[in-house]
């Protein structure tokens, strides 16, 4: 039943062998040597300080949405980081092996990367880049923000969060590894029928690629379904639908098209392995197979997925410019509606990455309409935030910075869009790089909410504010990156620069190249900014710590509690009043209102099943790539009982008693004392009657915290 | 909307299911797919016939998988499982329906007739 694949097999290794580690390659060996040392570095140095007890308790069998939602990022960043060095890559390959006088060196006949190479660098980029760097970023916003925003100790489900977390840490374990162990596809992110087939594709880079996106794809989805189970369910009393945050709104909406989508592109890849496994012909060109059903199964998931990544970047802008411009936001629920519309739309629009398909005027005006209907709850969406500045208090702070540039970002990425959406138009410009620089455009959106909601939410989470004068520079200087790469890429677009080219035959495009590689330059400078950003934001973290309000102008529930976040979240769950909460009790006086009495708590107990099951994950993607059958079911059997062993288990969790608990909050709130350097204070506000500030306690006048009557 | 900490297996949901169900979907699916397999694998129609077949045996397998495994029903504390599944059909409809729309127009033009469509 299954195929024989070409090169050497054995039963033990599979297809595993020496041969296959590629350390005569000049760029990858020395990177190995290189990775290898710097890891020996990381694990000594973690064993000298006995740092292993620690970062096992307290950061690998965590359960904290909070902390899950840490090492989401800190996954994401780095992935940001290989993709852009992957970028920078393809950039230096093009402005090198540009017209037939260039030099070649590494093997290659042009440039420094042969043919082969560069198809797997761009491929990893546009893989890393929009699944495992965009996704878990964003994936971990929500994972902090959202249980926050609704008033919820934790999400629904805190052991299947571990779960998601670290599955899509075997997707990344497992694309990094193809680095140094056999090879990447070189069939292009999203894949191509027949290229990606067995008799095209011998190697293993395309079931490292299969494999990668089948557990991303999981990952997501666990995740998908927890956020959608705790905006439903675990809400606060009195946040009803319409007082939700608007972060909340969009995550909502960003994870009903994930777990609509994801299924399509699990289905796809999945037919795909079944070619390359079993020797099916789904996606031949005999056989009853079509090569373009593979291309519609992919954009069915693939254009959903771009407003998955899209709508949570839409809500982290809806909460930057109402607390810097300290208005509420405009518009609330033409906002709710806009993503709403904008998550409905998304499933009708696939067509639109290959109008060129040729399936005829009607299939292809019906796909240019709806296409462009998008840019209608769009431009809803950038008028209420032009309108939530418009004779707003606007503090230009480096988070509001970066919500601006996304806004102009996404109207360059959008009004080209709408020329894309133009089947006319898109013949003549279909896989050129003016395509490239729409989606980056479109993408960088997203880069740039991130970078704004990371300095946005860092107080919250770690409870000191990042450097401003820092965070400003690398804004200007990723923006001055951004200009120089995507204009010339626009302009040459329209020239007829084809995309993925490892030599560029026309020489009159090399000052634009240049400059693109200029803007790489710059892109470079700005990752250096951020390095020192952190540096010096972490050396003066006690001079740059904040309160429960981090700016003083926040308005959502999540400012409600203290900055570091406790593990708890809320000691005791708040009660919500208003839309805005947090600017509704600052109107009324009530910001700092403490709970009168508290109760005990049950907590989730931390796990390690998550982090095995992660492991074994991993080591099923890998197995299956090298076709080691022993191994995989192994695995397979490893990851089954596991689960059922857990199931069979459960967990008790735990209980933090109020004795507890009021000790730790007034620990906190001392902290927070000679943060603010004054004692909570009061308006002399009338508070309207049946508000209550936390759940079965009424507003305590004074609202002084219980048994402190140490006043300094 | 609070968080109770009941005792999970209390929930009318989890109390819908029951080992029997569980294998009488898990049956159902696994003979509806042998056949399909048999009657592919034997050409036992011809091909328009064998698709149609097929299809059929896959909505039974369906509509028993969402029966008997996922406890999909029209019930009041199974609600969210119902909305899931209103906005469950319109996506259903257009993916398919526009899938099979875009490739019928397709293969107007650049495909010879299967045999056996007349």
């Amino acid at each position: 039943m299954l195929v024989q694949v070409p090169g050497g097999w054995n039963p033990l290794l599979g297809r595993l062998a020496i041969d296959q580690i590629p350390y005569t390659n000049p760029i990858l060996a020395p990177l190995f040597v290189a990775v290898v040392i710097g890891g020996i570095i990381l694990l000594g140095l973690i064993t000298y300080y006995q740092k292993w007890g620690y970062l096992w308790k307290e950061w690998l069998t965590t359960v904290d949405h909070k902390k899950l939602g840490v090492m989401y990022i800190i996954l994401g960043l780095v992935m940001l980081f290989r993709g852009f060095i992957d970028g920078l890559m393809i950039r230096t390959q093009q402005v090198w092996a540009n017209g037939p006088q260039s030099s070649g060196v590494f093997g290659a006949v042009h440039g420094y990367l042969t043919p082969f190479h560069f198809g797997q660098v761009y491929s990893a980029h546009g893989l890393i880049m929009i699944l495992l760097a965009a996704t878990p970023l964003l994936v971990g916003f929500m994972n902090i923000i959202v249980p926050l925003q609704v008033g919820a100790r934790d999400m629904a489900y805190p052991y299947l969060n571990a779960l998601g977390l670290w599955i899509t840490a075997a997707a990344v374990a497992l694309i990094m590894i193809s680095l140094f162990v056999g090879d990447f596809a070189h069939n292009g992110w999203f894949g191509y029928a027949p290229i990606f087939e067995l008799q095209y594709s011998p190697g293993v880079g395309v079931d490292y690629w299969i494999w990668t996106l089948e557990l991303t794809a999981l990952g997501t989805t666990l995740g998908g379904i927890n956020l959608i189970a705790t905006i439903v369910k675990m809400r606060a009393p009195g946040m009803t639908w319409f007082r939700l945050p608007i972060f909340t709104w969009a995550s909502l909406s960003a994870n009903i098209i994930a777990l609509t989508s994801f299924p399509a592109l699990q289905v796809a890849l999945f037919l795909v392995a079944c070619d390359r496994y079993f020797g099916s012909h789904f996606f031949t060109a005999g056989f009853g197979g079509n090569l373009m059903l593979y291309t519609n199964l992919f954009w069915l998931w693939g254009h959903p997925e771009v407003y998955f990544v899209i709508l949570p970047a839409f809500g982290m802008m809806s909460e930057i410019f109402p607390a810097f411009s300290e208005k509420p936001l405009f518009g609330y629920i033409t906002m709710v509606a806009a993503s709403f519309a904008i998550a409905g739309v998304s499933w009708l629009v696939w067509l639109h990455h290959f109008f060129t398909m040729g399936a005829g005027p009607e299939v292809n005006s019906f796909f240019s309409v709806a296409t462009m209907l998008v840019g209608i709850p769009t431009g809803v969406k950038v008028f209420n935030w032009a309108f939530t500045m418009y004779r707003g208090r606007i503090t230009y702070t480096a988070a509001m910075l970066w919500a601006i540039g996304a806004l102009f970002l996404l109207l360059v990425g959008g009004l080209t869009g709408m020329m894309l959406a133009i089947p006319a138009i898109n013949y003549m410009v279909h896989n050129s790089v003016f395509v490239i620089a729409h989606f980056h455009s479109m993408l960088l959106v997203i880069v740039y909410a991130i970078f704004g909601s990371v300095l946005f939410w860092f107080p919250k989470v770690f409870g000191f504010k990042l450097d401003e004068f820092w965070a400003k520079t690398m804004f200007w200087l990723f923006s001055a990156g951004t200009v120089l790469v995507f204009v010339p890429m626009y302009m040459l677009g329209f020239m007829g620069q084809t995309r993925r080219l490892d030599y560029v035959f026309n020489t009159a495009w090399h000052p634009y190249l240049v400059t693109e590689e200029i803007g790489i330059a710059v892109y470079c400078l700005s990752v250096a900014a951020f390095f020192v950003l952190l540096y010096v934001s972490i050396r003066d973290r006690v001079k740059n710590r904040v309160g429960q309000d981090a700016w003083g102008t926040s308005r959502s529930l999540e400012w409600l509690t203290h900055s570091p976040v406790p593990f708890y979240n809320f000691a005791v769950t708040p009660h919500v009043n208003a839309r805005d909460e947090l600017a509704w009790r600052r109107h009324n006086g009530i910001n700092e209102a403490q709970p009168t009495q508290y109760v005990d708590i049950h907590m989730p107990n931390n796990t390690g099943v998550a982090i095995y099951i992660g492991a074994l994950t991993f080591v099923l993607g890998f197995a299956l790539t090298w076709r080691v059958w022993w191994l995989c079911l192994l695995s397979l059997v490893a990851i089954i009982v596991l689960m059922i062993v857990r199931s069979w288990r459960g967990d008790p969790g735990y209980i933090i008693t109020a004795a507890e608990l009021e000790k730790m909050e007034r620990e906190a709130m001392q902290r927070q004392q000679q943060v603010e350097g004054h004692l909570p204070h009061h308006g002399g506000h009338a508070v309207p009657s049946g508000a209550m500030a936390y759940e079965g306690q009424k507003v305590s006048p004074l609202g002084t915290p219980p048994s402190s009557g140490d006043h300094h | 909307m609070s968080h109770g900490h009941d005792n999970p297996i209390l929930h009318p949901e989890v109390q819908m299911s029951s080992t029997r169900g569980y294998f009488t979907g898990f049956l159902i699916s696994l003979v509806l797919m042998a056949a399909a397999t048999a009657m592919v694998s034997s050409h036992a129609f011809p091909p328009f016939g064998l698709l149609m077949v097929i299809t059929i045996c896959a909505a039974i397998a369906i509509i028993a998988q969402i029966y008997f495994l996922l406890h999909i029903d029209v019930s009041e504390h199974n609600i969210w499982n119902t909305v899931s599944l209103v906005l469950f059909i319109p996506l259903f409809i257009l993916t398919i329906g526009l899938t099979w729309w875009m490739f019928s127009q397709l293969y107007l033009r650049t495909m010879p007739m299967m045999p056996g469509m007349h």
